[in-house]
């Protein structure tokens, strides 16, 4: 059987939990697929080669960066990108996205949403040791904050999620 | 930057993956793409034929015994790092891929993929070398295998033919009581290493007995320190440094410079890295 090699391809996924089926030219990387294909432009491109971190979008569970995916490699994935995070809509916060908030953890803010995908696809439990917190977080550049704030706002969130909104282990 | 239009395709089998690659000369394997993605944004790649193996069945297994572990071409570096049966066994994939980007980049990144793409820089392939690790390839002509000391030719140069692919790599399990030891010098964590060395030691009550030294980062393919091998014998943990560090630079005449460093930084650099691992070996077995 002859597999053919094609210039376009029909891409079938989830994000967000919404399906979305389209013909795309195979060349299409995930994130363009995400921000003009789709719409959501919560998703921000910064280096366009996988340096930044800025595009960070979760694929089946992980956080991968979208500008180092075809979109053609997502079909049949679940996707989520920062549009997922609020739990009641435009108007509301997740946890994370608060502490950011109150930390002043974000200036121009470009790289936020990188940064906020990159923590939800992880388990606190492994990363809330300092250094290894900085080593996650090194995944993502941020040329404002200077990572001091970041990391104050990720301790602060993940304190409040390790003690279910109660104690605090650090 | 966005990639040229190529073609693509998404083989089930190797057989099917094999054909596909054989239809173009300038087609290429899609595994974790967390190199060839980049290079094809930039267009410092010409693809025509885009052959994407993560759907190839049988590709993505990581399989451990007692002897060895032995990786698919489609397993993501992710997926060794954090699978404790393989790091008892052979605990340096662990220790390298520590250094391996960052996790984005290791949840796509795939061990064999980084072995093919044979940066200069790139911690895996020197490890492949250090602990004998074999490497099975398919092509037009069927199997072969080949020792990761005869596969890393130059930078990005390899002994993969046109048409053949990688379809898994064996890492042998260590001598017992050895410990490995991945070390480089880059300009922040995560970054390509600028000079970097994998050491797989034995110790015995405080001195060195043998070690395998590899350095990277030296511009070429992984440089086996022989030289330094033969030195490095009998060391113990107070041992003077001159004769090893001679004999690093001997090792390491080849070195290229660029805009990172010059070549004798780079062997300074792993001069000094193989005297740190030297001093560490020698102090883990004395305090075991």
């Amino acid at each position: 059987m002859t597999i053919e090699a094609v210039s376009e391809v029909e891409v079938q996924l989830t994000i967000n939990g919404r399906n979305h089926r389209h013909r795309v030219p195979s060349r299409l990387l995930l994130s363009d697929y995400i921000r003009d294909t789709v719409g959501l432009t919560g998703t921000h491109l910064g280096c366009e080669h996988g340096y930044c971190g800025a595009c960070t979008v979760i694929v089946d569970g992980d956080a991968v960066r979208s500008c180092l995916m075809l979109a053609v490699q997502a079909d049949g994935a679940e996707v989520r990108t920062v549009e997922d995070l609020a739990p009641t809509g435009p108007d509301s916060l997740s946890p994370m996205q608060q502490a950011f908030h109150d930390n002043h953890a974000l200036q121009c803010g470009f790289c936020t949403a990188g940064f906020l995908m990159t923590l939800e696809s992880v388990d606190p439990d492994r990363w809330r040791e300092p250094e290894r917190m900085r080593e996650l977080l090194s995944g993502n550049l941020c040329r404002c904050t200077g990572y001091q704030n970041i990391v104050a706002a990720v301790s602060e969130a993940w304190s409040e999620y390790d003690g279910n909104g109660g104690s605090n282990d650090g | 930057m966005k990639p040229a239009p190529f073609d693509y395709c998404r083989p089930s089998t190797v057989a099917q993956a094999l054909e596909a690659l054989g239809s173009s000369e300038s087609s290429r394997v899609l595994a974790g793409g967390q190199s060839l993605i980049p290079a094809m944004n930039f267009r410092l790649t010409d693809v025509s034929v885009l052959v994407d193996i993560n759907r190839v069945e049988g590709l993505d297994t990581v399989a451990c015994d007692p002897g060895g572990v032995t990786v698919g071409a489609a397993a993501t570096q992710t997926r060794v790092l954090d699978d404790d049966d393989t790091a008892s066994v052979v605990g340096g994939l662990r220790v390298a891929l520590r250094h391996v980007g960052h996790l984005q980049i290791r949840n796509r990144g795939t061990v064999c993929g980084s072995l093919a793409h044979a940066d200069p820089a790139a911690e895996l392939p020197a490890l492949a070398v250090a602990a004998g690790a074999m490497i099975d390839v398919s092509g037009p002509a069927g199997e072969r295998q080949v020792a990761a000391g005869d596969f890393f030719l130059g930078p990005f140069w390899t002994a993969l033919d046109d048409g053949e692919l990688i379809t898994r790599v064996r890492f042998p399990a260590p001598p017992a009581g050895s410990v490995t030891i991945v070390d480089e010098v880059s300009r922040r964590a995560g970054d390509f290493a600028v000079a970097g060395l994998v050491a797989i030691v034995e110790a015995d009550g405080g001195a060195v007995r043998s070690a395998r030294l590899v350095g990277f980062g030296l511009g070429g393919a992984p440089t086996r320190l022989r030289t330094a091998e033969a030195a490095i014998s009998g060391w113990a943990a107070d041992h003077p440094s001159d004769g090893l560090t001679e004999a690093v630079m001997a090792d390491t005449a080849d070195a290229f410079d660029d805009i990172h460093a010059t070549a004798w930084y780079r062997r300074e650099a792993v001069a000094a890295l193989t005297v740190r691992a030297a001093r560490r070996a020698s102090a883990t077995r004395k305090a075991a």
